[in-house]
């Protein structure tokens, strides 16, 4: 028996008995051990609630007591207007956000990238909105977008942008516009860290190599900065879709998914189904249909970033 | 014989230690947890602290533990304490939905234990409401009964006669049009995303003899019957057509609507004697600006709406009898009156209209009158939580956006609403 490349020789012989005990298999027993608290652990925070949540949604739960209906309630979900039309919400909202933290995200970086003065500062107050817990940002804004008292309308009326107060969260599309806006505010930050970060390891050697070939600023944001954020922007596009589409707060402090559901993404049917409703079983079906959507997400993200590291190697 | 000995004396330590330990246990408070939707409310924080230092001092074995949760969180959070098992022993809770789950005890019991006085101070009417099936799961501690209150000086400023309130609905649309002017309006339409919505729409349904559901629950008649939809296309449309209510009714519930009475923004809300409290609380200079009279109607002798709220012990509650005794501590005279004095909450005891201090309360003797005639809520379905807060707010949601469409959106909802009940 050949002894694979990464092993020693005597490491394939006599696996798997005390006696025959051979230094690599006590190396790897020993291994495992170190593991072993980790992955226990990782057991009884991830695995156990997600196989939990998979066996509740395959019970009609009342209150203590739950029945088992098998895929009955996954039926019932999928065939549910309610549920589509929160897909449907749920898929515009991280696609608009998603797409606004990337372009706002870098075109920040790239300012803060060409600063030469105040920069630690305006870094700080740039990341601020995101230190913020999100339901205390949410309801901050749901008070300043208030229409008889809140401060938007204020400023807005004041400077003549507007006649008469808005409803802000009372009209479907201005309700998603702010629902939106609050989610851009706190979701940039993370985006133009990460390409920030990114940015400064680009050598400044191939700026001034395009320059001396006469390449314009554009050209140079094209043909050089993109190239070199590729990677980043692909992960950090990755982690924000995975991080925005099970996003609850935000909605769910300031509008709880209304009006009329112009603003009920799946985790705010999720919540409503469960706590208002009291169908934890249907609401575990929304939440395993929405871990999978995620993992569509995460599986792309693992297999990208596995593919770059090869690559790198 | 010394292994023998030895063991002997392993014996006596543990047998020991096992009783010394049983002692200390038994030598501890038992703790029981209360947790209603109300306790962080700033308006009653006295009384119920008032009450638990009393209630501790005549028991010193049992300590009773406050859970501090904002409203709008009370429900999940106690039905995920709820389904752990560890829900608080005393609560107040939506009592159909909870009981129907499992998450209430029975307290016939208690009950028929306590003695014929105590048993005659709730009328059978009001304990009905706290049953579910038959069973007894909670006592009717305090309530809220609903009417018009007013801005008496907005009212006087209109040309308006506070001594002759509106009793029907065209008196209510003539009064609503002199009160409405420029950056101030008569009242507000509720359509915010929370049962309130629900609990005003009921009350202009019965207004007009009409009504949202058949005798046993089993079919919404929201649409379907006539008086009901014409109340709700009246009411719906002070916002939409007749331009008296404040803008924004989508996103207003109790709070908005305290804020802007408060505010002098609106001259009237309909609402309970709790949120007189709260706007005197949130603007000083409005305290004793208000009064009260039913809500208009279309019908003769039309009920309000008494929101009830028991207390009831929750079922994985290890410790019933301490539970029931600060229940019944707590639903005494004393407390009662006091609740109505400092918070602005309705005793639900029928042995109070005497008590000096409730008399001599002009508003709430005028509360007290106005409840004589009320159903009480919430209503007795399993699913109640969910389509008062839900379903119906999200049909008056999309009928206040779209007003042609009131008919069909209605005719939805009885469609749905139907399905879901039967479906229990």
């Amino acid at each position: 028996m050949a002894a694979s490349p990464e092993q020693p020789a005597h490491a394939t012989a006599g696996r798997g008995t005390r006696r025959g005990a051979t230094p690599w298999t006590r190396r790897r027993r020993v291994g495992y051990a170190f593991v072993a608290p980790v992955f226990l652990f990782l057991c009884a925070v991830v695995v156990f609630p997600l196989l939990h949540a998979f066996w509740t949604s395959l019970h009609r739960v009342r209150g203590l007591a739950s029945t088992f209906v098998g895929a009955q309630n996954y039926v019932r979900v999928l065939t549910d207007d309610a549920f589509w039309h929160s897909l449907a919400v749920s898929l515009e909202f991280t696609g608009t956000c998603v797409a606004l933290h990337m372009t706002i995200g870098l075109g920040l970086a790239l300012l803060l990238d060409q600063l030469r003065f105040a920069r630690t500062a305006l870094r700080i107050a740039f990341l601020t909105p995101w230190m913020v817990a999100p339901a205390i940002g949410a309801t901050i804004w749901l008070w300043m977008l208030e229409p008889q008292f809140g401060v938007v309308n204020y400023l807005l009326q004041a400077a003549g942008v507007i006649a008469a107060p808005l409803a802000w969260l009372g009209v479907p599309s201005l309700a998603f516009a702010s629902v939106v806006a609050v989610d851009v505010w706190r979701g940039t930050p993370f985006v133009m860290l990460l390409m920030l970060a990114g940015l400064q390891t680009i050598p400044r050697e191939q700026y001034e190599a395009a320059a001396i070939d006469g390449a314009s600023a554009g050209q140079r944001f094209r043909y050089v900065t993109l190239p070199n954020l590729r990677y980043l922007l692909v992960v950090a596009s990755t982690l924000d879709v995975i991080n925005t589409i099970r996003h609850y707060d935000t909605i769910g402090v300031m509008t709880a998914g209304g009006p009329a559901g112009a603003t009920e993404v799946l985790p705010v049917l999720l919540f409503n189904t469960a706590f208002r409703g009291n169908r934890f079983g249907e609401a575990a079906a929304i939440g395993v249909l929405l871990m999978l959507i995620v993992l569509v997400f995460a599986i792309f993200h693992i297999r990208f970033t596995r593919a770059d590291l090869e690559n790198a190697r | 014989m010394r292994t023998f000995a030895r063991h002997i004396a392993m014996l006596v330590t543990t047998v020991g230690g096992c009783i010394g330990a049983v002692m200390a246990a038994a030598q501890q408070p038992i703790v029981l947890q209360w947790q209603t939707a109300n306790l962080t409310e700033s308006q009653y924080e006295p009384v119920w602290k008032a009450t638990i230092a009393e209630f501790e001092a005549a028991n010193p074995g049992i300590k009773v533990e406050p859970v501090l949760v904002a409203r709008k969180d009370h429900w999940t959070k106690f039905v995920a304490a709820a389904q752990a098992k560890k829900a608080p022993c005393i609560v107040s809770v939506d009592l159909a939905t909870a009981a129907y789950n499992g998450y209430l005890l029975p307290l016939d019991k208690y009950w028929q234990a306590e003695p014929a006085e105590f048993r005659r101070a709730w009328n059978p009417d009001l304990l009905s409401a706290s049953k579910w099936q038959g069973q007894l799961y909670g006592l009717p501690i305090w309530g809220g009964i609903y009417a018009e209150i007013y801005n008496r000086d907005m009212v006087a400023k209109a040309g308006l006669d506070e001594r002759k309130p509106p009793k029907t609905w065209d008196e209510y649309l003539a009064w609503a049009k002199k009160l409405t002017a420029g950056d101030h309006w008569a009242t507000t339409v509720l359509g915010g995303k929370t049962d309130t919505t629900t609990r005003v729409l009921l009350m202009w349904i019965w207004s007009n003899g009409g009504e949202a559901f058949n005798a046993d629950m089993t079919e919404a008649t929201f649409a379907k019957n006539p008086k009901s939809l014409e109340a709700i296309k009246f009411y719906l449309g002070l916002s939409t057509k007749q331009n008296v209510a404040a803008p924004a009714p989508t996103t207003t519930n109790y709070l908005e609507q305290t804020n802007l009475y408060a505010q002098e923004k609106i001259a009237s809300m309909r609402n309970a004697y709790w949120a007189i409290a709260k706007v005197d609380g949130d603007n000083p200079a409005i305290k004793g600006k208000s009064f009260v009279a039913p809500g208009p109607a279309n019908i003769d002798n039309a009920p309000t709406l008494a929101v009830v709220t028991a207390s009831s012990i929750a079922s994985s509650c290890p410790n019933p009898d301490a539970a029931w005794k600060f229940i019944r501590f707590d639903a005494g005279k004393k407390w009662a009156v006091q609740r109505a004095k400092v918070a602005n909450w309705m005793p639900m005891r029928n042995d109070l209209a005497d008590e000096p201090e409730i008399k001599a309360d002009p508003l709430l003797l005028q509360f007290v009158r106005i409840g004589q005639n009320a159903r009480s809520y919430p209503l007795p379905s399993p699913i109640w939580a969910e389509i008062a807060a839900n379903d119906i707010v999200d049909a008056v949601q999309r009928a206040l956006l779209a007003p042609d469409k009131t008919d069909e959106i209605f005719r939805d909802l009885d469609a749905r609403l139907t399905k879901k009940l039967r479906g229990v």
